[in-house]
């Protein structure tokens, strides 16, 4: 490995950069990841940043049922995204619909169907920590040595 | 007099503090024990009285699943939402989730249920698809025809004049299977729960 690989590798470990986007959901699950910004569990200690600008992040967590308000947009948003990047569904509303997912209802779950998912953070809405070593897990995954993968 | 820059640093830059900026202390990443997480079993007996699942909230999120020991509740994580019922609805104490059985025991609470059948005759068509269906009516008479044509009345659903008819609402095991068959949405199943205090006694 390189030291420029190297070096990569380091700086990215500790700068995640996160947007969220919320495709139709209760707004629990966004509460969720706004306690993980608060002082008991902090993510910026861990270097994960959140701005809700989709060209300047990495990791784009999509929350709620995907409503078809979203269905040009969010593929847009996913297609802003610079390389390296990956979605995690945070909440039971991505990954099948939870509650809103009967007959009648406009939703179409899962978001799996619309933009690539990497990761699934269950849970009506997870805890904090759930969705925090959902970032941290699945980060060294993507991020570490992506330009040796990518060749 | 020369400025005390070093007590000064040394007031402000204390090492406690640096060593706190610069290596972090990590969160607490554990989840707590009375956080109330994804039911799990407890090893007792599951019986295949299904209250579990008409205490569901959310679709999909639990099935009794038969194995080779017995049945098997299986939480669907992605559907569930932890919401705990299905723990408090079970009669055997098969699932446990965070405090909840022992609020239960100290409480002496329980969930009873009961079951409301409408149908709405303006939407009725009389196919009888709700009475053929009925995993109830299929037990009582397990020749039951095409259009709901039964030979007793004894049953839960039954077509006769062209509408349907609820005879013994109290076999309802809140199945909602009829409301899943009806083409028309005529037939809508609601289950009522009901938290009771039951006296020492009775445990």
């Amino acid at each position: 490995m390189s030291l420029l690989q190297s070096v990569k590798n380091l700086v990215r470990s500790h700068s995640i950069h996160v947007a969220y986007v919320d495709v139709g959901s209760c707004n629990g699950c966004d509460i969720e990841v706004l306690a993980c910004l608060s002082p008991r569990y902090d993510i910026e200690q861990y270097g994960i940043y959140v701005h809700n600008n989709p060209r300047e992040a990495d990791i784009l967590l999509v929350i709620g049922a995907y409503t078809p308000g979203w269905e040009e947009k969010l593929h847009t948003l996913w297609e802003k995204i610079p390389d390296p990047k990956a979605a995690i569904a945070i909440g039971n509303c991505p990954i099948s619909g939870c509650l809103f997912n009967r007959p009648h209802s406009l939703v179409d779950p899962p978001v799996s169907k619309h933009i690539p998912i990497a990761a699934e953070v269950p849970g009506c809405p997870p805890r904090p920590t759930e969705i925090l070593s959902a970032v941290l897990s699945l980060a060294p995954l993507v991020f570490k040595d992506y330009e040796v993968a990518k060749r | 007099m020369p400025l005390p820059i070093f007590p000064y640093l040394c007031e402000i830059v204390r090492l406690e503090w640096v060593r706190k900026f610069f290596f972090v202390k990590t969160a607490p990443l554990v989840t707590p024990s009375h956080s109330r997480g994804f039911p799990e079993l407890t090893g007792k007996t599951c019986t295949h009285a299904l209250f579990c699942m008409m205490a569901c909230p959310a679709p999909g999120a639990i099935d009794v699943i038969k194995t080779t020991e017995g049945w098997e509740p299986r939480i669907h994580k992605g559907h569930c939402i932890r919401c705990g019922l299905c723990v408090e609805a079970c009669p055997n104490g098969v699932l446990t989730s965070g405090r909840i059985l022992e609020s239960m025991f100290y409480d002496h609470t329980r969930l009873s249920f009961s079951f409301r059948i409408d149908v709405d005759t303006n939407l009725c068509m009389g196919c009888g698809n709700c009475a053929v269906a009925c995993p109830v009516n299929k037990v009582i008479d397990a020749q039951m025809a095409y259009g709901g044509r039964a030979s007793t009345d004894q049953l839960l659903l039954k077509v006769s004049e062209g509408k349907c008819h609820v005879l013994y609402p109290e076999l309802c095991t809140g199945c909602k299977t009829c409301e899943n068959h009806c083409p028309n949405e005529a037939i809508r199943v609601s289950r009522l729960l009901e938290a009771v205090h039951i006296e020492e006694e009775e445990i």
